[in-house]
């Protein structure tokens, strides 16, 4: 039985005692190959999201009276959403952001994935990238549910991969030591690389608790 | 089975259980949805603002409305095809179910304009001019008070009724009633006491058409 601390420094340094879920990633190992995983899989299911909300805004915007595939009821509706002045935040609708930095995103993993070596540098502007992504939608979080009072599902998909891609992309920064990790601040990332999953667990259920709460209403009507 | 991974998964399971807690605690008080008579009471108030009314009142159509929704703006000019289509065949209704920041104050701009009769051009100036006023923090109190004076409306009688608790409390009894039939969001529809559950626009004529050959 090995100590929680032993445990800590195996997830960050050496493979992880996990099994490998994926074995075709050649000469990446544990946490590094987590990583270029998830950037190929959350690019991809962001890219094809902001894509969807793109092609959909474009419908809208030929014919205002378009209702988009994603518009269910009320609460569960893109198209409240998409028109309005927050869908348009830079002047220029948001999914262009996400099909440029996602497309980005999934290029930087497969790279990874192909065995590529980055520099430094290169890791602090995938850090600068998805931080930017991360506050951006807990800002479009906010204004959908307590400005907007509507949820977009295709939007939500966003939200869903950006987190775990900013999460995984600061943890391998911070236990890789591409950002600076200051001697008192090293068993803080050795627990937090530890417990990665409670965290990202954590993260999403007080997102899903505000979410319920926000359109309560809504939802108790599903269940009568 | 990890630390991690064990520690994560009880969460979930707190989480779950936390959520059919409150799902049952709250299934014990929500205001139970009527059915019958008590529920088309609550349906169409005597006090309910009218667009038009039906001669033989056969078919009543309820819209659950909320000014400052985006989706009520939207369903707006296909609601004003129907009423050019039907005009006095149907009974038009119009509930208040106020959701947003000036929800309140343009039901209440609305309701003060329908003491001197001009309830729908008031309805129809708070839609047109919906971008203008909406989703601000602030009171559009003055924006309101501004169409009243463009509808030529007098204004101490306007600002007396739009100031009158009474009205205030008129629009949420109209939230109240709406959350006991059913309604969770904006715009909700009721045709003859169903709610309209329709995929397209084609689909609600036929209904309505239906509901006038009955």
């Amino acid at each position: 039985m090995r100590s929680r601390a032993d445990r800590a420094e195996a997830q960050v340094g050496s493979p992880s005692p996990e099994p490998a879920r994926i074995e075709a990633a050649g000469t990446l190992h544990g946490a590094s190959r987590r990583v270029a995983w998830l950037l190929v899989v959350g690019g991809l299911v962001g890219f094809a999201a902001a894509v969807t909300l793109l092609i959909e805004k474009i419908a809208l915007l030929e014919d205002p009276t378009y209702v988009p595939s994603c518009s269910i009821n009320p609460i569960l509706s893109c198209g409240s959403v998409m028109s309005t002045e927050q869908a348009e935040v830079f002047g220029f609708p948001n999914p262009i952001i996400g099909v440029a930095g996602f497309a980005i995103v999934t290029t930087v993993g497969v790279a990874l994935v192909a065995g590529a070596r980055l520099q430094r540098w290169f890791w602090w502007g995938l850090q600068a990238g998805t931080t930017f992504g991360v506050v951006f939608i807990h800002w479009l979080m906010f204004q959908s549910l307590y400005r907007i009072d509507a949820l977009c599902p295709y939007c939500m998909v966003v939200w869903a991969v950006t987190i775990p891609l900013f999460w995984y992309t600061t943890l391998h920064n911070a236990t890789a030591e591409h950002l600076r990790v200051t001697p008192r601040m090293r068993p803080i990332v050795a627990r937090a690389a530890a417990y990665h999953g409670v965290v990202i667990t954590g993260w999403f259920l007080v997102i899903a608790a505000l979410i319920t709460q926000r359109f309560w209403d809504y939802w108790s009507t599903l269940l009568t | 089975m990890s630390k991690n991974v064990k520690i994560s998964l009880v969460m979930v399971l707190a989480a779950a259980a936390a959520l059919l807690v409150a799902a049952n605690v709250a299934g014990d008080d929500s205001p139970t949805a009527s059915t019958g008579d008590e529920r088309s009471d609550r349906l169409v108030r005597p006090d309910s603002q009218r667009l038009s009314e039906a001669s033989d009142g056969k078919v009543t159509f309820v819209e659950f409305l909320d000014f400052e929704c985006e989706a009520c703006g939207a369903a707006y000019p296909a609601i004003e095809e129907l009423r050019d289509q039907y005009g006095d065949e149907i009974t038009f209704v119009v509930r208040h179910f106020p959701l947003h920041g000036n929800s309140e104050e343009a039901a209440k701009a609305a309701e003060a304009a329908a003491e001197q009769g001009k309830f729908e051009e008031m309805y129809d100036l708070l839609f047109q001019n919906q971008a203008q006023w909406s989703h601000s923090e602030e009171s559009k109190k003055d924006v309101f008070f501004d169409y009243a004076e463009q509808l030529g409306l007098d204004m101490d009688e306007f600002r007396t009724t739009y100031d009158d608790p009474a009205t205030l409390e008129k629009i949420r009894r109209d939230k109240e009633d709406g959350q006991a039939v059913g309604v969770t969001g904006t715009p909700t529809f009721f045709l003859n006491g169903d709610k309209v559950e329709v995929s397209s626009f084609a689909e609600l004529l036929a209904q309505i058409d239906d509901a006038l050959a009955s």
